[in-house]
C-alpha cells in the first residue's frame, strides 16, 4: 500500500514531464518547418532539410510524446472521457495529423524543387498555418485539460 | 540566506496583478498555456542548435546559418517564457517560498542565461563548431531541460 502511493505520488509526474519535454522537442522543431513555410524567419535552412535531416529528432520526441501521453491517459481515462477541452484537444490533434498527411502526399515529393527556388507554393504555406494554429490548439487544450481536472 | 529574499516574495504575493490573477477564473489556466509555449519553442530552437553543435542534425548547414535562424525564435520565446512565468510566479510567490524545487528552478535558470548569453553564444557566433562546442551543447541540454524539470516538480512537490 505504502508502495503504490509513493509509486503514484513519482510516476505520474515524471510521466508528465516526459511528455512536456517530448513535445518541446517534438512540436519546437515542428514549428520551425512551419515558420520555414511560412516564410516568417527561418531564411537559411530549406524546409526540406528541417523535415529530412532532423527527423529521427522530432520522431523520437513525438514517440515519447505518445507513449507518455497514452500512459497519462490511461491513468485518467474516465475524466478525460468527460472533459469537454480533452475532446478539443482530440480533434485538434486529429487535424494537424490531417494536415500533415496532406503535405506528405501534395507537397513533399516536389519539395527539393519548390523550396531551392525560395517560392513555397500557397498551399504548402496554408498547411505551414494550419499546423501552427493545430498544434497551438493541441498544447493549449491539453494544459486546459489538465487544468480543469485538479 | 532564504530569509533575506522573503520582502521579494511578500511584494509579488502583494501586487494587483497577483490579486487579479487569483480572482480570475481563466487567467492561471492562460497564462499557464502562454508558458507551455514558449517553453515549447524556446526548447525546441534550442535543440536544433545544439544538435548542430554536436555535429549531428543539420551538419550539412554552417552553424552560423543554423543558429541565425533559430535563436531569434529562442530569444522571442525567452521573453514570453519569463513574462508569463513572472504573472505565475507572482500569483503564487508563498507557495514558491516553502518550495524547494522553485529555488533548484530558478539557480538553474539564473546559470542558463548567464551560459547562454556568454559562452554558448560565443561558439555559436562561430561558423564551424570546435571541440569546446559539443561541451557547450551538452551543459546547454542539461541546463535548459533541467529547468523544465524542476519547474514542472514546483506543482507537485
Amino acid at each position: 500500500m505504502g508502495t503504490s502511493i509513493r509509486e503514484s505520488i513519482w510516476t505520474f509526474p515524471a510521466i508528465e514531464t516526459v511528455h512536456v519535454l517530448g513535445l518541446a522537442v517534438s512540436v519546437g522543431i515542428l514549428v520551425m518547418l512551419d515558420l520555414r513555410l511560412v516564410g516568417a524567419g527561418i531564411r537559411h535552412i530549406p524546409a526540406a532539410d528541417i523535415m529530412h535531416k532532423l527527423k529521427r529528432w522530432y520522431l523520437a520526441g513525438f514517440a515519447a510524446m505518445f507513449l507518455s501521453g497514452i500512459l497519462l491517459f490511461w491513468s485518467e481515462a474516465e475524466k478525460c472521457y468527460r472533459s469537454p477541452t480533452f475532446r478539443i484537444k482530440l480533434i485538434f490533434l486529429a487535424l494537424a495529423g490531417l494536415n500533415a498527411l496532406f503535405f506528405e502526399i501534395k507537397y513533399v515529393p516536389t519539395m527539393r524543387t519548390w523550396d531551392a527556388t525560395g517560392i513555397t507554393p500557397t498551399g504548402a504555406k496554408l498547411v505551414g498555418w494550419a499546423s501552427l494554429i493545430c498544434w497551438l490548439g493541441v498544447i493549449g487544450f491539453g494544459r486546459w485539460t489538465a487544468y480543469g481536472m485538479k | 540566506m532564504k530569509h533575506l529574499l522573503f520582502p521579494i516574495f511578500k511584494w509579488a504575493d502583494h501586487t494587483w496583478v497577483a490579486n487579479w490573477i487569483r480572482d480570475s477564473t481563466w487567467a492561471f489556466a492562460l497564462l499557464e498555456v502562454f508558458h507551455l509555449f514558449g517553453i515549447t519553442l524556446l526548447l525546441g530552437t534550442l535543440v536544433v542548435v545544439n544538435l548542430r553543435l554536436f555535429g549531428w542534425g543539420l551538419a550539412s548547414h554552417s552553424l552560423s546559418d543554423v543558429a541565425s535562424d533559430a535563436l531569434p525564435f529562442t530569444g522571442w520565446a525567452m521573453v514570453a517564457t519569463v513574462i508569463s512565468g513572472s504573472l505565475l510566479f507572482a500569483s503564487e510567490a508563498m507557495k514558491c517560498y516553502g518550495s524547494i524545487p522553485f529555488f533548484i528552478k530558478m539557480g538553474l535558470l539564473a546559470t542558463a542565461l548567464l551560459f547562454t548569453f556568454t559562452f554558448h553564444r560565443r561558439l555559436t557566433k562561430a561558423s564551424q563548431p570546435s571541440p569546446a562546442s559539443k561541451f557547450a551543447a551538452g551543459l546547454s541540454i542539461v541546463l535548459w531541460f533541467g529547468v523544465g524539470l524542476a519547474g514542472r516538480a514546483i506543482a507537485f512537490f
